[in-house]
């Protein structure tokens, strides 16, 4: 009686303890299997995980899974939270749960404890509230910003590129009411995007650091919006500093862009444009928090052709191959594919997620669904009738 | 310059239920809708408010914030899309200058009423209606307001936890979108008996190639802001 159901499979080999899977569907029901762990039995590890989204258990939608336990005996189990789910990556601005923020240091990185935050490097990020005492001291000016992480320090502390060692900055302790940290769940659905600069160093070529991913390839052209914050007191150099990269005005030819080009991509924060920037203002992030009210933040954007980066499918093709995103650790290809070349890419998407959450009874190691190096087949379905 | 993104994208289908209600709006136009109001926020420049009284980053939208991101598109020479309405003698009505459109929240409604005598108009105070669109809220000098429930908010992301919410100001010149050769919009319709085996669904989608472009990035900004109070919205 199958009229509207959808049903896929496939497998991959893991990546970590988490997995991300592309479908043109959400799935309700998704079940898995860890053939790795099948074939060769192991403590501690999951071979089968299950996962409907009406099951309910309290506030949770937990994962059902088959597990070898301590003793190596397959005993059933569940993962209540962080198990598999579907997600779609279609609406921009969706984020994961607030955590609240022990403490900051005001230093160069800036380092969050967040107790138990479960980020990992690559992950995008926003705080709020980020007041030492209520907007008066603190690092508020971090506020409102999508920063990707840096590098996790420990389960508790991560960083994000933010100069907070000026001497308007605070530093955050004693879990200050109403800091907090979200994930960004899907922040690049169009790349490249719009960045928030962190730093710029000047000369010959002008090295731009982002707050989070630039997504930029060499090649691309690139405008940027810094404003011009009238502190008070005024500030030497004063905020943000280096307006002269401001696309307009062009004081040579009024009206005319001012842009400039990628010539190098050091890492996916950090990019060299071909902009002399020798003689410009220092570029200074340290604001007075009495400033933050209104406060618009320097920007880099993309314009013109070279967006997408990737490499032509063979010589004298009009398309490129699916488009990448970066992550922490290798390029991602969407699921929107292939690009037209100088396209925007569309990084919408949709499926379910195997999370690292771990089984609920058997505590006595964090038993995750899948591992590195693990070769995994999964079914995902989408039912016509669903009762009740 | 051009910029071009390429987007096939397709509203699945639909039991006949669901899709009823669809009908009464134009289902290909609305999501075009959301995914240049996707495509915008994630490239286009922001500005955040600061003309508001409430202390947050962004502040609550103050006139002085129309008059900046006016400023800046006028700096930058973007095109306007509306001419002015010019002054009648109808009592509670005024002019209205050329203007660019702004689109914002229909929770913003409340801000847009309360900045009345400061430099808001209504568009049932507008001297002509004839010129307004139908989501048209009103005007604040060079900007003529648009609200949708689709308009895009950032939840609880402010210096103070508040919502964020995306007014998009836009000139004449800075996006469109453009069709791909070869695969021009489709609108599928199939009854229930082409539809499935037992009949029971029927189906309407459109299907479409397109590209986003923002033809020219110094004539669009974000006008980010918060509201001046928690209205429970």
């Amino acid at each position: 009686m199958t009229e509207y159901s959808r049903m896929a499979k496939g497998s991959f080999t893991a990546v970590g303890t988490s997995a991300i899977v592309n479908l043109p569907f959400q799935p309700d029901f998704v079940e898995i299997w860890n053939y790795s762990i099948i074939k060769t039995a192991a403590a501690n590890k999951v071979a089968h995980a299950w996962w409907d989204n009406k099951l309910q258990d309290g506030s949770n939608n937990p994962t059902m899974v088959e597990i070898y336990n301590n003793a190596s005996a397959v005993v059933f189990d569940t993962i209540q939270t962080n198990g598999i789910s579907a997600f779609q990556a279609g609406q921009l601005l969706q984020y994961g749960p607030t955590k609240q923020i022990i403490g900051a240091t005001a230093a160069n990185p800036v380092v969050f404890n967040v107790t138990a935050h479960g980020y990992q490097v690559g992950d995008t990020v926003v705080f709020e509230g980020l007041y030492q005492t209520q907007f008066t001291a603190g690092m508020a000016q971090m506020s409102n910003i999508q920063f990707t992480i840096s590098v996790v320090g420990d389960a508790d502390h991560f960083t994000v590129k933010w100069d907070g060692s000026g001497s308007n900055y605070t530093a955050l302790s004693a879990s200050p009411s109403g800091a907090t940290v979200k994930k960004v769940l899907y922040p690049f659905l169009y790349v490249p995007q719009v960045s928030v600069i962190s730093a710029i160093t000047l000369g010959a070529t002008t090295t731009i650091v982002t707050t989070d991913y630039h997504n930029f390839e060499v090649g691309q052209q690139v405008a940027f919006r810094i404003p011009n914050v009238a502190a008070v007191p005024a500030l030497s150099p004063p905020a943000w500093g280096t307006t002269q990269l401001n696309s307009l005005p062009n004081l040579l030819t009024p009206g005319a862009p001012n842009y400039g080009y990628v010539v190098s991509v050091t890492d996916n924060w950090t990019f060299v444009v071909n902009i002399n920037s020798s003689a410009y203002t220092a570029f200074n992030v340290n604001i007075p928090i009495v400033n933050v009210p209104g406060l618009s933040f320097p920007q880099v954007l993309s314009v013109g052709d070279v967006n997408t980066g990737g490499n032509i499918i063979s010589a004298g093709s009009p398309l490129y191959p699916s488009p990448q995103f970066p992550t922490s650790t290798n390029r991602v290809p969407t699921i929107n594919g292939p690009a037209i070349r100088g396209a925007f890419v569309n990084n919408t998407s949709q499926g379910f997620v195997i999370g690292s959450g771990a089984a609920a009874a058997d505590v006595s190691a964090a038993v995750t669904m899948i591992a590195n190096t693990n070769i995994v087949y999964w079914h995902a379905y989408l039912h016509d009738l669903s009762l009740p | 310059m051009i910029v071009r993104s390429a987007t096939i994208n397709k509203i699945a289908e639909r039991s006949r239920n669901d899709f009823s209600p669809l009908c009464g709006v134009t289902i290909w136009r609305q999501a075009e809708d959301l995914i240049l109001r996707d495509y915008v926020v994630s490239a286009a420049s922001e500005i955040s408010a600061g003309g508001g009284s409430n202390g947050d980053n962004p502040t609550n939208l103050g006139v002085t914030d129309f008059s900046l991101v006016a400023a800046t598109l006028d700096t930058n020479n973007a095109y306007k899309f509306m001419s002015g309405i010019e002054g009648m003698d109808r009592f509670g009505t005024g002019p209205v200058r050329s203007s660019y459109f702004m689109l914002s929240s229909t929770e913003l409604q409340p801000d847009f009423d309360g900045l009345m005598g400061s430099g808001f108009l209504s568009q049932w105070n507008y001297p002509s209606n004839s010129s307004a669109l139908p989501s048209e809220y009103g005007n604040v000098f060079n900007i003529r307001i648009l609200t949708s429930s689709e308009a895009p908010v950032a939840r609880g992301t402010s210096a103070k936890g508040n919502d964020v919410y995306y007014n998009t100001v836009v000139g004449k010149q800075a996006v469109t979108h453009i069709n791909q050769d070869g695969f021009s919009m489709n609108l599928i319709y199939r009854d229930p008996y082409y539809s499935g085996m037992l009949a029971q669904n029927a189906t309407l989608a459109v299907k479409f190639a397109q590209a986003q472009a923002i033809t020219q990035d110094t004539a669009i900004r974000n006008l980010l802001s918060t509201r001046l109070s928690n209205l429970g919205v």
